[in-house]
C-alpha cells in the first residue's frame, strides 16, 4: 500500500514537472534545473549520512567527477545522452567506491576533515591532465533537441524535462534501496553498530556499499548540473556547493526524501530569489548581494543544529 | 646541494605556518573534542581586523597584537555562544555525533560572507615588516629572509609560550584535567566551561597569528586562508590530533615534504600528494605519526 502510494507521487511529480515545465518562462526552467541537481545531490547525503551515519562535507567532488565523466563520454566517445548519464554514475560510484574503502574506517570529524580536502583539491587536478582542460573546462555537447523545441528557441525546456526525468527515476529506485533490506541494514549500523554487527550486518561493508552508491547518486546530480550549464569546469564545483548540499541534508531532516525536495526548493529560492528581494528592499551593494545567499544558508545551518540537532520533523513514524 | 639546502628553508618557513594553524586545530581539539572547521573563518576575520589597522596606522607591529587579541576573543566568543549550548543540546540523535562538525562549517559560512560583505572579495595586500628579499652570503642568494625568519621565530615563540603555559602553570594544569577527565577535573573545582573557552581563545589567537604571518605572501581575500585549514588539518593529523608537540612536528614535515614534492617532482602534485599524505596516515597509523599514548576517539 505504502509503496503503490509512493509510486504514484513519483507519478504526480513527474506529470507536475511536466506541465510546470512547459509553462513558465526560461530563467525558471533553469532555476528548475538547479533544483533538481540540487535536490538528487541532497538525496545522495540523505543516504550517506541519514542512513549509514557517514558524513561528506566533498560530495560536490563526486559531483564533478559525475559531470566530466558524462562530459568526458560524449565528448572522446560521442555516446547518446542517456548513456553518458548512466557512465557518469558509473564514474562517480567507482571513485566512492575507492574513497569509501578509506571512509569506512574513518570517523566523523577525520572523514570529515578528508571530504573537505578533496573538495578543496580535486579543481587542482583538473589541471594536470590536458584532456581536462584546466580552468575553461569542457563544452557538454547535448546534441539537438526535437525540432519542436528548437523552433521555439525552448531548448532548455527539454533539457528541463530530461533532468527531471533522471531525477526522479533515480531518486525513486533510492526510496526503492532505502526501504529494503540495505536500508534497515544501514539504519541498524549508524543506530547501534555493535547490536548491527552481531546481528551479522557486515559494517565495513555496508558503509562502503552507501558510499559509493551516494557517489553515484551526487555522480548524476553533477551531470545534470554539467547539463544546466552546458559544460563542465572546475568552477562549478566550488566548495560551497558541497556545503549547500550538507546544509540541505540537515534541512531536510537527514532521513527524509521529501524533506530534501523541501530544503533544495529553499536553498535554490534563497540563492535565486529570496537573496536578490533582500538586497533590493534594502537597495544594498554588490558586496552584499555576492555573500547574502551563503550567510542565510550558513545561519539556518547553525540554527537547524542547535534548535532542531535532528532536523525538523519530516518524517512519518 | 644547494637545492636541497634552499627547498628545505622555503619548506621549512611553509611548515611553519602549518603547525600554527595545526596547533589551533589541536587546541580546540584537546579542550572540546570538535575539529573546528571555523578556524579558517575566525582567523580570516582577525587577519582582516589586522589589516584594517595595518592600512590605517601603516604598523604591522600593532596589527599583529590587534589581531592576536581579536582573535581570542573571537574564539572565546564561538565557543561561548555556539559550542557550548550546541554540546549541550545534541546529545543523541543521528546527527549527535557530527552536530559541532556541522555548526562549525556554518559558521565558516557565516563569518566568510560576513567578511566579504564587509570588505568585498578583492585580494588584498599589505606589506611584510622586514625585507622579503633572501639573505645573500657571497655571491648566491638564499630563498629565506628576514621576513622568513620572523616568521619561524614567532612560531618557535608561540610554541614555547604554549609549552610552558601547559607544563608549568596551574591554567596549564587545568586545560589539561579538562581535556582528559572532565567529569573528575570539575569535581576537582576545575570551571570545565571555562576553561575550555580559555582554550578557544589560545586557538583563536595561534589562528590570527597564522593569518597575519601568511598573509603578505599569499594575499587577503575572504577565502585566502582555507588552503591553510587543510594544510593544518593534515598536519595536525600527521601529530597525532592531541599533542602540541605533534602539531609543530606535522606542520613542518608536510611543509618540508611539500616542497622537496614541488622542486623534485611536480609543482602540480602538491595537493594530490597532501590528500594522499592524508590518507596514508589516517589508514596505517592513525594515532598520527607522533606516537599518541592512547587510541584515538572521535
Amino acid at each position: 500500500m505504502r509503496s503503490r502510494l509512493r509510486n504514484l507521487s513519483f507519478v504526480a511529480m513527474g506529470i507536475a514537472a511536466f506541465f510546470i515545465g512547459d509553462h513558465v518562462d526560461e530563467l525558471r526552467v533553469t532555476q528548475g534545473m538547479m533544483v533538481i541537481y540540487t535536490v538528487v545531490a541532497i538525496c545522495s547525503l540523505v543516504l550517506l549520512t541519514g542512513y549509514s551515519g557517514q558524513i561528506s562535507m566533498g560530495h560536490g567532488a563526486l559531483m564533478a567527477v559525475g559531470a566530466y565523466s558524462a562530459v568526458l563520454s560524449r565528448t572522446y566517445w560521442h555516446f547518446p545522452l542517456a548513456a553518458t548519464f548512466a557512465i557518469a554514475v558509473l564514474g562517480a560510484a567507482i571513485f566512492g567506491a575507492l574513497l569509501g574503502v578509506a571512509a569506512g574506517r574513518l570517523k566523523g570529524p577525520y572523514l570529515a576533515g578528508t571530504t573537505l580536502a578533496l573538495a578543496f583539491g580535486l579543481p587542482f587536478i583538473t589541471s594536470q591532465f590536458s584532456f581536462l582542460k584546466g580552468t575553461q573546462g569542457l563544452p557538454y555537447d547535448l546534441g539537438n533537441a526535437p525540432k519542436s523545441f528548437r523552433d521555439n528557441a525552448t531548448e532548455y525546456k527539454w533539457y528541463f524535462w530530461i533532468a527531471a526525468l533522471a531525477g526522479l527515476i533515480i531518486i525513486w529506485l533510492l526510496s526503492n534501496l532505502l526501504s529494503s533490506r540495505y536500508g534497515r541494514q544501514w539504519r541498524a549500523l549508524r543506530s547501534a553498530p555493535v547490536s548491527a554487527e552481531l546481528s551479522g550486518i557486515h559494517i565495513g561493508r555496508s558503509k562502503v556499499l552507501a558510499f559509493t552508491i551516494s557517489s553515484g547518486i551526487a555522480g548524476l546530480a553533477g551531470a545534470i548540473l554539467a547539463m544546466s550549464v552546458k559544460s563542465a569546469f572546475p568552477d562549478a564545483f566550488p566548495l560551497v556547493l558541497s556545503f549547500t548540499i550538507l546544509t540541505g541534508v540537515v534541512l531536510a531532516g537527514t532521513t527524509s526524501l521529501a524533506g530534501a525536495l523541501i530544503a533544495g526548493l529553499l536553498l535554490v529560492a534563497i540563492k535565486e530569489d529570496l537573496s536578490g528581494r533582500v538586497t533590493d528592499y534594502f537597495a544594498s551593494g554588490p558586496h552584499i548581494s555576492d555573500n547574502l545567499p551563503v550567510f542565510i544558508t550558513s545561519f539556518l545551518l547553525i540554527v537547524t543544529v542547535l534548535f532542531a540537532p535532528n532536523g525538523p520533523k519530516f518524517r512519518k513514524k | 646541494m644547494l637545492t636541497i639546502l634552499n627547498t628545505s628553508l622555503i619548506g621549512i618557513t611553509a611548515g611553519s605556518i602549518y603547525s600554527l594553524m595545526a596547533l589551533a586545530l589541536v587546541l580546540v581539539w584537546r579542550s572540546t573534542r570538535v575539529v573546528n572547521f571555523a578556524q579558517a573563518g575566525q582567523a580570516i576575520l582577525s587577519t582582516y581586523i589586522g589589516y584594517e589597522v595595518i592600512s590605517r596606522t601603516n604598523n604591522y607591529w600593532l596589527a599583529l597584537p590587534v589581531a592576536l587579541v581579536a582573535g581570542a576573543v573571537i574564539g572565546a566568543l564561538v565557543d561561548a555562544l555556539l559550542i557550548r549550548s550546541l554540546t549541550k543540546r545534541s546529545a543523541n540523535g543521528p546527527l549527535a555525533s557530527i552536530a559541532p562538525i556541522i555548526a562549525t562549517l556554518g559558521l565558516l559560512g557565516v563569518i566568510r560572507s560576513v567578511v566579504g560583505m564587509i570588505w568585498g572579495g578583492d585580494l588584498r595586500q599589505y606589506k611584510a615588516p622586514v625585507s622579503n628579499i633572501g639573505f645573500t652570503f657571497g655571491h648566491t642568494t638564499i630563498p629565506f629572509s628576514r621576513y622568513n625568519l620572523l616568521i619561524v621565530i614567532t612560531t618557535i615563540v608561540v610554541m614555547i609560550v604554549f609549552t610552558v603555559i601547559f607544563q608549568k602553570t596551574s591554567l596549564g594544569l587545568a586545560l589539561r584535567a579538562a581535556a582528559f577527565q572532565p567529569e573528575t577535573a570539575r569535581l576537582a573545582g576545575v570551571k570545565v566551561d571555562r576553561i575550555r573557552t580559555v582554550g578557544w581563545a589560545f586557538a583563536g589567537a595561534t589562528g590570527a597569528v597564522a593569518g597575519v604571518l601568511i598573509t603578505p605572501q599569499s594575499g587577503l581575500s575572504p577565502n585566502s586562508l582555507d588552503s591553510l585549514l587543510i594544510y593544518g588539518f593534515v598536519a595536525a593529523v600527521i601529530g597525532g590530533l592531541e599533542s602540541l608537540i605533534g602539531a609543530a612536528v606535522g606542520g613542518l614535515v608536510l611543509g618540508v615534504g611539500l616542497a622537496f614534492i614541488r622542486e623534485y617532482v611536480n609543482s602540480n602534485l602538491e595537493f594530490p600528494s597532501t590528500f594522499v599524505v592524508l590518507l596514508l596516515v589516517l589508514l596505517i597509523k592513525p594515532g598520527g605519526i607522533i606516537a599518541a599514548r592512547r587510541g584515538r576517539s572521535a
